[in-house]
């Protein structure tokens, strides 16, 4: 589960190790496939039917 | 997480010689299965006639059956079966004694079945849909196997009972829970097939009754046809959530979301079987539209498992000082097989799943249906995401199991045996797909259907699943080469069975997971609402049964 995130004021080049942010775009990716690939079928469908 | 204090650090020899006894017959089965595989896309590529008067549908019915059934049912018994030992403990003798009768009545059964393929008296497809009719010997070898693998599976249950019992008020070990949940909802799904074999076909076959209500039977079939490819998966889901992990070195994300997913799948995986079923007459198309919803809710378990797994590679990679969005990826440990091949079954999951999705969508599943595209899907979901897995996981449960070694140039041969097969499977599927929505059929032979252009413009994706099922093939060589090392050859020594700790060790799992009463009351309760009325329905306005077909 999340842990307490350091907040500090300054920017700092560290990243922060407990960061999902690469998972979070990743299920967006994935999303977005699954949708694309939805819709595209349903365009051949509105086209033959 | 309180795996680590009960697990054992090896599987009992004893219980290991059950494992391995479950992976011989299933890697025949593949082995077999495969060489038909071949054959069947050599014959539908136009250039190749089956000798001495072989059948397509008698090898197509081998392959369906051997790879469908009898691999995936064996290698997930045997695996289950020593995830249980190591992980709630050595199964007792009588235990031990289930797995064995287990074992032997779901080779009796698959004898049985295959010598009926193999002879011609039942070219049914791996669905043995009625009106097509077997020899009753078929028949009754299927509902062995099934018997078998309830055997088996009590095996599993009675060790998890044991465990529960030593450990009151404990969450059962993760790997166990899954196990179990996988089995329970088995004995649950398998219960449509029974019913149709045992009061439908057989009776049906051996000629005690004339005819068969074809409706009643594929809707008790596919009861147990969509669980089945849930069945297939959870196991893969098993070695994702818990041993992945491991094996790269990070943590499982979280062991209640772990098992959370797997309640879901035992809930959502049954009342589902008319999105096999939409373009069937017959069935109230406001149950089917009940039973698509209800399919959809079995996407969230699967969106929770791909997050998860997001998330357990990318907290290792930033652990390992990656960099970026995407810096983790490349941290991964892409040298070893145990993880690189399951992980291309996992890539392969993304299209298989939304394919999926296409195929239960009502209007969808009238430009796909019946088309090769669902081949196409079904080879991405359980002949590259499952069947990835379970090789992956063999890499180290076999030498695990014989007292054996992992050795480096067999790792490397692991690995080019997992990319032979994506690329393979990238010819067959993506031709497969495209095909199918050019309309070209399943479950057929070769035809140009009197030259008709539609036919003729299939022919160039035939021959690409030509081209990518050789490709296959070499994949299984490869494998069986590795698999017969690991089991007989491969050096003496220890290999590691990887069980993967959750992050957060403090997070226990809610005690109401294992609340049996209460999960197999909902599933139940959502089988009973989903099924009753249209099946009431199904069987007062069937028509006069069908009289059997034997169309080879």
């Amino acid at each position: 589960m999340a842990k307490a995130e350091l907040k500090t004021e300054q920017k700092t080049e560290i990243e922060d190790s407990s960061s999902l942010k690469g998972t979070l775009a990743s299920v967006f990716f994935l999303g977005l496939f699954i949708v694309i690939t939805w819709v595209s079928v349903y365009m051949l469908f509105v086209e033959r039917f | 997480m309180i795996n680590s204090v009960s697990a054992k650090v090896k599987v009992d020899p004893k219980d290991a010689k059950v494992s391995m006894a479950h992976f011989y017959v299933a890697f025949i089965a593949l082995a077999l299965g495969g060489l038909m595989g071949l054959l069947q896309v050599l014959v539908r590529s136009g250039k190749f006639e089956l000798p001495l008067g072989i059948g397509y549908y008698e090898i197509l019915t081998t392959h369906g059956v051997l790879m469908g059934l009898i691999l995936t049912t064996f290698f997930i018994m045997g695996f289950q079966y020593a995830a249980v030992s190591k992980t709630a403990g050595t199964h007792s003798n009588a235990a031990r004694r289930a797995g064995w009768i287990g074992f032997w009545l779901m080779t009796i059964g698959t004898l049985m079945a295959a010598a009926m393929i193999l002879t011609n008296k039942a070219s049914v497809l791996y669905t043995f849909y009625a009106p097509l009719q077997a020899h009753w010997i078929f028949y009754l070898g299927l509902t062995l196997v099934v018997v078998g693998s309830w055997v088996d599976g009590a095996a599993q249950i009675m060790t998890y009972a044991k465990w529960r019992k030593n450990n009151p008020g404990k969450p059962s070990p993760l790997l166990t829970f899954m196990a179990v949940i996988n089995t329970v909802m088995w004995i649950v799904a398998t219960l449509g097939v029974a019913s149709t074999v045992l009061f439908q076909l057989l009776p049906w076959s051996l000629g005690l009754v004339d005819r068969v209500d074809v409706l009643v039977s594929r809707t008790l079939f596919w009861y147990f046809g969509h669980p089945l490819v849930y069945f297939w998966l959870l196991p893969a889901y098993m070695a994702w959530y818990v041993v992945i992990p491991k094996v790269i070195g990070g943590k499982i994300f979280s062991d209640s979301l772990a098992r959370l997913t797997f309640i879901l799948f035992l809930l959502f995986s049954v009342p589902v079987g008319f999105h096999h079923q939409l373009m069937e007459p017959g069935i109230d198309p406001a149950w089917k539209f009940i039973q698509v919803i209800l399919t959809f809710m079995v996407v969230i378990p699967s969106l929770m498992t791909a997050f998860s797994l997001f998330a357990t590679f990318e907290r290792y990679g930033r652990s390992k000082g990656a960099k970026g969005l995407f810096g983790w990826f490349k941290v991964l440990p892409w040298n070893d097989a145990r993880f690189t091949v399951p992980f291309i079954g996992m890539v392969a999951f993304i299209p298989a799943g939304a394919g999926g999705i296409v195929n239960a969508s009502n209007q969808m599943d009238q430009v796909v249906h019946n088309t090769i595209w669902v081949t196409g899907h079904f080879h991405l979901t359980v002949a590259t995401a499952v069947l990835l897995t379970f090789l992956g996981v063999s890499y180290w449960l076999v030498p695990h199991l014989t007292g054996r070694k992992l050795t480096k140039s067999m790792n490397k041969l692991a690995i080019i045996q997992g990319w032979v097969w994506f690329i393979g499977m990238t010819f067959m599927s993506v031709a497969m797909h495209l095909e199918g929505l050019l309309g070209g059929p399943r479950r057929s032979s070769f035809s140009t259907y009197g030259n008709s252009q539609q036919a003729l413009d299939w022919i160039p994706y035939q021959i690409a699943q030509a081209v990518g099922g050789s490709i296959l093939f070499i994949g299984i060589i490869l494998f069986l080469i590795i698999f017969i090392n690991l089991a007989f050859f491969a050096p003496k020594g220890e290999e590691e069975f990887p069980v993967g700790e959750a992050e957060n060790l403090e997070e226990k799992a809610p005690l109401v997971f294992e609340n049996w009463k209460l999960w197999l009351g909902i599933t139940a309760v959502l089988i009973l609402f989903a099924y009753t009325v249209p099946f009431i329905d199904i069987i007062q306005n069937a028509p006069i049964g069908s009289k059997g077909f034997k169309t080879w």
